[in-house]
């Protein structure tokens, strides 16, 4: 009646049951009450617990089981901690082995991982209700995700989950006190390994859906050596060249946001190699946001920015939805085309007889023509005077220079408590509608209308006499 | 006349029927419960014959109640002469009985695996039992001991061993998906998310921080708290190194 789904990652054809069997063989080894690891107190305020482990006591064994070093034993325990087969006592969301005198304790057989007993939507949605059943019991932001999820899926069986539920922490209440609490970290245990909280890498994670059988062997057909030809034809075609240019911390290993702070679009002082890629064409100048704002500064400073503004409009134009070409391109034709427009461009007779008989039946490439000649204006003679102005000088100067990170484990630990979203998309959106709005509510930026606000005070003046 | 007042005493017969079968089936959900919490003591320090044989016995009890439940539903659900509300609570019950058996079966194969693993045939066997911390007690197989079936027993077989009774679950489950043409996804829960909350009466209940409080034995503790974690109220762990 469960439907069973098929997402198993390829298991059919790999499964990973020797890795587990591996592992499992190993945690008995490691019970053996003369050669195996020691097993602590742990004491508590209510009472004590036997059977605690210290991580450097699993450190040192694994270390002379297998005769390596501990960095290594390390490696190995903390794959067992990860797997499942040991939790530790304290700091449970983090599945690592601390080779220090942090405490561990072995989980019971029940909840063990294993390939032959997947892992049941039903008994997390039972586990979760048992959670919300206790008092003080409150849910994580994923975790009541995750119910309000299941609730709408396994309605049917909603019914048996909350009985069953119920039952669960009523027999649970039988135990004795240190049973109890035994009992329940090795459940909290089991289901931070099988559901982790997002943004945690676990190992449980088969990888992607594969749908062919790696097993099987491929047939060498003319086909297959065709498809090996382009792929290494491919990659010999990629450029190989490999800088040591230091880009900064990587925000993924780090979790520190700086590297995409420095590269945002707002940035005043982008960093040195985004100065420098601006140098290497036009038109890497021109897809970087943060190049077009500094080029239109200059423009600016030359009152010649209607040539970018159209290029942008035009732009807008190409990319934007259908509806809304014919009124984007009246708009163009009538701020930037027609005679005695306010910003008016200056394109040959030929190219504007054209893109005007064009606008009468407008659609998405009308404007293509004049968008060419003014790209290929800017190209030949304001792209070189940028590189030497002032602006691009004074970009070049404060230019800044990553450096890679030295975190220690414990700010990466805190750099990992605080991971943060960005911001929502919409919101980046209104921030960039707005800087378009005061952009031009800013002064005259076209030499048309700074002539004619020239003209219009010789006017009034002539007028004044 | 007599026709009327057979239908009434149906009536009721039926009505009776439908509040054993769920009754049976608060039964086998108290059972599968304390199953389930004592079958993950399999493989610990506090494994031994003596909860295996507590687990077959909890076995047996669900068995007598599943199979009589199942007889009785079968009947229920294939009477011609039904109205609308008992068939969607014959239905519901129906597909309750169906999850319960699921999650039943699971438990009993892991049941099996575990067994297989851990075989307490000879005494150097217990040297791999897994330190887990437990203590160890029958409370719960007390509890699962005062369940008793709705119905006066006495008609139904004895219980198989474990291997047979997961095939027969199988051959069991199967059968009744074929027979009773019963749409799963038209049964709705009867209660909303989140309604059972805090339900249950507690007098005593810590959340699990509370109760894992390291015990401070050193008077003078130099840090108060683990200093890591923003909500920490936990002692220091410096004098479990001890």
């Amino acid at each position: 009646m469960t439907i069973r789904n098929v997402h198993d990652c390829g298991q059919r054809h790999r499964p990973r049951v020797a890795c587990l069997k591996k592992v499992e063989a190993l945690v008995l080894e490691m019970q053996d009450p003369t050669s195996g690891v020691k097993s602590q107190t742990q004491r508590l305020v209510i009472t004590t617990i036997p059977h605690a482990l210290t991580g450097e006591d699993v450190v040192a064994w694994i270390a002379k089981r297998f005769n390596v070093d501990a960095a290594e034993g390390c490696a190995i325990g903390t794959m067992m901690v990860a797997f499942g087969y040991i939790y530790p006592l304290r700091d449970h969301k983090r599945l690592i082995l601390k080779s220090d005198a942090s405490l561990y304790r072995f989980q019971t057989p029940y909840f063990w991982p294993a390939q032959q007993w997947p892992v049941e939507d039903t008994d997390y949605a039972i586990y979760l209700a048992k959670r919300n059943i206790r008092k003080n019991g409150v849910l994580e932001l994923h975790e009541q995700e995750q119910y309000n999820n299941l609730h709408k899926w396994l309605n049917h069986k909603w019914d048996f989950i909350v009985m069953q539920a119920k039952e669960q922490y009523r027999a649970g209440k039988e135990r004795k006190k240190p049973d109890r609490v035994v009992f329940d970290c090795q459940e909290r245990a089991y289901w931070v390994v099988h559901r982790p909280p997002p943004g945690s890498v676990s190992a449980m994670d088969l990888g992607l859906l594969r749908l062919i059988d790696p097993n099987q062997e491929e047939s060498e057909t003319s086909d297959y050596f065709r498809r090996i030809i382009i792929f290494t034809e491919q990659c010999i075609m990629r450029p190989r060249v490999k800088s040591s240019v230091s880009l900064g911390a990587n925000p993924w290993l780090t979790d520190d946001p700086a590297y995409w702070d420095l590269n945002s679009l707002t940035i005043d002082n982008p960093t040195r190699m985004r100065v420098e890629r601006w140098t290497f064409s036009f038109g890497e100048l021109l897809s970087d946001p943060r190049g077009r704002d500094g080029f239109r500064l200059f423009l600016k400073k030359e009152f010649s920015s209607e040539n970018l503004a159209f290029w942008e409009a035009c732009e807008a134009v190409k990319w934007g939805t259908a509806s809304t070409i014919h009124e984007k391109a009246q708009q163009i034709y009538k701020t930037f085309l027609a005679r005695g427009a306010p910003r008016w461009i200056n394109i040959d007779g030929k190219t504007m007889e054209v893109t005007v008989r064009g606008l009468k039946h407008p659609h998405r490439y009308v404007l293509d023509a004049a968008q060419t000649h003014i790209y290929m204006l800017m190209k030949k003679d304001k792209y070189g005077r940028y590189l030497k102005s002032p602006v691009y000088m004074d970009y070049q100067r404060r230019a800044t220079d990553p450096e890679a990170h030295n975190f220690t484990e414990t700010q990466l630990a805190q750099n990992a408590k605080n991971r943060r979203p960005s911001l929502s998309p919409i919101i980046l959106r209104q921030q960039e509608e707005e800087q378009q709005a005061k952009l031009e509510a800013s002064g005259p930026v076209d030499l048309t209308q700074v002539m004619s606000k020239l003209d219009k005070r010789n006017m009034l003046k002539e007028g004044q006499k | 006349m007599n026709r009327w007042r057979r239908s009434v005493g149906e009536l009721q017969a039926r009505r009776q029927q439908v509040t054993e079968c769920e009754q049976a089936l608060a039964a086998l959900s108290k059972v599968t419960a304390c199953f389930q919490q004592m079958a993950s003591s399999l493989g610990s320090n506090t494994d031994g014959s003596g909860l295996r044989e507590e687990l077959a016995d909890i076995r047996a009890m669900a068995h007598r109640i599943y199979t009589g439940l199942h007889k009785r539903l079968i009947t229920l659900l294939t009477e011609m002469e039904q109205r609308q509300e008992d068939r969607e609570q014959v239905e519901r019950l129906w597909v309750l009985f169906l999850s319960s058996l699921e999650t039943f079966q699971k438990d009993l194969q892991k049941t099996s695996s575990l067994q297989e693993l851990f075989p307490l045939t000879q005494r150097r066997d217990r040297s791999t039992l897994i330190k887990t911390g437990y203590s160890g007690g029958s409370e719960v197989a007390a509890r699962a001991a005062t369940v008793q079936t709705p119905w006066v027993s006495g008609e139904e077989e004895r219980c198989p061993d474990l291997q047979k009774q997961i095939s027969r679950m199988d051959s069991l489950l199967q059968e009744m998906l074929q027979t009773v043409n019963v749409p799963v996804w038209t049964v709705e829960a009867t209660q909303e998310a989140w309604l059972e909350v805090g339900k249950e009466e507690h007098h005593d209940d810590e959340t699990l921080e509370d109760l894992m409080q390291v015990e401070v034995i050193s008077q003078d503790s130099t840090t108060t708290g683990c200093c890591h974690h923003l909500n920490c109220r936990l002692g220091c762990l410096l004098c479990l190194v001890n």
